[in-house]
């Protein structure tokens, strides 16, 4: 009992620390938020004029269709390179001392990714108030927000977690921030964020079967969009298993760092 | 019958070794002790084995064997309940430059487990202490290296940890804050009785701070004791006499032995200088010969250093080693 409490006070005073770093200077943040920014108004813009049922399975527009996959993008970018950050904490001292305090090592895992779970709430905020911007038309009830952001929470706590797993293999800043950028785009782009499954040739079906980012954009449309929420549990019992992989693989492999 | 505990020992490290993949021995079957209370030095060249051993101790990295315990708690046991008893300043900067001052020292006392109501006074009475006030709300990355170094000690002030390592305490520091920080580790030791344990390569460090050192060369433990003792070890003090006529070409044995005359100069090798001195004063006195200068010299820790290290013939070091220390060099400098 008395570990639990301290496990969870741990993880909460880590986030806490991330959370005043973020507050002192969200800068960082802004700027990461002119990429989605971007995809929506150039990318969507120009397609959306685009009329077709089979792009948007349904009778949505192509803006509509895609704010829930820029949504995920943004999160996505912000937590995959996670790892550069680690490492570089590592270089300066700072995770070294880190793990020299009693706080247990999972502790520092789940307060860290949800610190990135934090940026990844601002990055959803900001894509949510773009749509409103751009008069897009989306389900913006209370529930279905709180909704997106449990997934947010979640997806952003999984590629935090996968990303300090992959630093700890790859070892320095410029390897995580190449393999890292590598690795976004085959992510975003064998998922359904900016165009159906269903459009795929028949060997990208089965990637996207397997890319935790499907689950998390269907997860996400069907509570903003379509209102449908029949394959919302499966989606998010998914992306729960997969976070809890990625939490405990980054516990296991956290000390090989400091190394 | 006895009454009380033993003396505590606050590191009892037995037959320890870590042999990287590859089968590199990083440490290789060392012992020693470090007592409740006394600055313990931990010198050795570059790639000795001393942040290895640092590391092992701290629980962050696994020896190959041999066993470590601090405060009589087996390190492979319960690292948890070992970590809650110490305090780390690593080489490189360790405060968080993203955050205040404050906010560096409240995270880490939450996470060393200070309680809640002590915090506030523990806090403000370091700031204090460390001459840091005035600088408590402002971000730690506007900071000089000697004020980055103060909020390191300070943190341990808030935290209390029974035992303190620090990793080349005063690496990138100017003259002035090395000597400040010096003040302070002693202060440390002397008042908040924590037992210190630091890494150096800096002898005058070592000489100035450590109860007793040991001397880490390829892995093992070369020689171990008081810096005095090593000292004595390598031979004495000299006298040198400078006199107005020719000196006696022999001393009472109590005084030393004799290793140079010439016309006007004795040089006297003794087991220590500073009782010998007066001693030698009034012998040549009496045999009346006037005294025009005198002077003592004492072997320094750095001739205790050369000759028990590779250091002069071999100056290899970790590559990462060497990155890390000017890394921390840089970033101070600022």
């Amino acid at each position: 009992m008395a570990s639990a409490t301290k496990f969870v006070s741990s993880a909460l005073t880590i986030a806490e620390m991330e959370a005043r770093k973020i507050r002192h200077d969200s800068s960082e943040l802004w700027m990461r938020a002119i990429q989605p920014a971007l995809w929506l108004v150039v990318f969507g813009s120009a397609l959306t004029e685009l009329r077709s049922s089979q792009l948007t399975e349904g009778n949505f527009t192509y803006l509509q269709f895609m704010s829930a996959g820029i949504i995920a993008q943004s999160v996505l970018f912000v937590a995959i390179l996670y790892g550069v950050r680690l490492i570089w904490e590592r270089d300066m001292g700072m995770l070294t001392k880190l793990l020299s305090t009693p706080a247990p090592r999972a502790s520092v895992v789940v307060g860290k990714t949800l610190a990135s779970s934090v940026r990844g709430i601002f990055m959803a905020i900001v894509v949510l108030g773009l749509t409103l911007v751009l008069g897009i038309n989306l389900r913006l009830d209370p529930l279905d927000v709180l909704g997106v952001f449990s997934v947010v929470i979640l997806f952003a706590m999984a590629f935090t977690a996968f990303s300090m797993t992959l630093s700890a293999f790859l070892g320095t800043q410029s390897r995580m921030m190449a393999f890292g950028q590598a690795l976004t785009m085959p992510l975003f782009f064998a998922s359904n964020a900016i165009y159906p499954i269903s459009l795929m040739p028949r060997w990208l079906q089965y990637v996207s079967e397997v890319n935790p980012l499907s689950y998390v954009v269907d997860a996400m449309r069907s509570m903003i969009l379509t209102g449908v929420y029949t394959q919302v549990p499966l989606d998010i019992a998914a992306i729960g298993v997969f976070t809890l992989l990625m939490m405990v693989s980054a516990s296991l492999v956290l000390r090989k760092l400091v190394q | 019958m006895k009454t009380g505990k033993p003396p505590m020992k606050a590191i009892e490290v037995e037959h320890l070794s870590k042999v990287y993949p590859g089968g590199i021995k990083a440490v290789d079957d060392i012992s020693f002790d470090v007592e409740e209370g006394e600055v313990w030095g931990f010198l050795g060249p570059n790639g000795a084995g001393k942040t290895t051993t640092i590391r092992m101790i701290i629980t962050l990295g696994l020896p190959t064997s041999g066993s470590i315990k601090v405060f009589g708690i087996d390190v492979s046991r319960d690292s948890a309940r070992v970590r809650s008893m110490l305090g780390y300043v690593p080489q490189a900067v360790s405060v968080d430059g993203d955050l205040t001052a404050y906010e560096n020292l409240l995270i880490f006392s939450k996470l060393f487990d200070v309680k809640k109501a002590d915090r506030p006074d523990r806090i403000k009475e370091a700031l204090d202490y460390m001459g840091l006030s005035e600088r408590a709300d402002d971000l730690v990355k506007h900071f000089s290296g000697g004020m980055m170094r103060r909020l390191e000690i300070a943190e341990s002030l808030v935290n209390r940890p029974k035992i303190l390592f620090l990793d080349e305490p005063s690496i990138g520091l100017d003259p002035a804050s090395r000597l400040k920080t010096w003040g302070y580790i002693k202060k440390l030791n002397s008042e908040y009785g924590v037992t210190i344990f630091i890494t150096t390569h800096d002898m005058e460090e070592a000489d100035e701070l450590c109860d007793r050192l040991a001397i880490m060369n390829q892995g093992k433990i070369a020689v171990s004791g008081a810096p005095e003792d090593l000292k004595r070890s390598i031979g004495g003090d000299l006298v040198t006499v400078k006199t107005s006529a020719r000196p006696p070409s022999t001393v009472p044995a109590d005084l030393g032995t004799v290793t140079e005359v010439e016309d006007y100069s004795l040089k006297i090798l003794t087991a220590n200088g500073e009782a010998a001195l007066p001693q030698i004063i009034d012998y040549l006195r009496n045999q009346g010969v006037a005294i025009k200068g005198i002077s003592l010299s004492t072997p320094s820790l750095d001739d205790v250093f050369m000759k028990y290290t590779s250091a002069g013939r071999d100056t290899r070091g970790s590559f990462r080693e060497t990155r890390e220390a000017r890394k921390a060099f840089e970033r101070r400098a600022r």
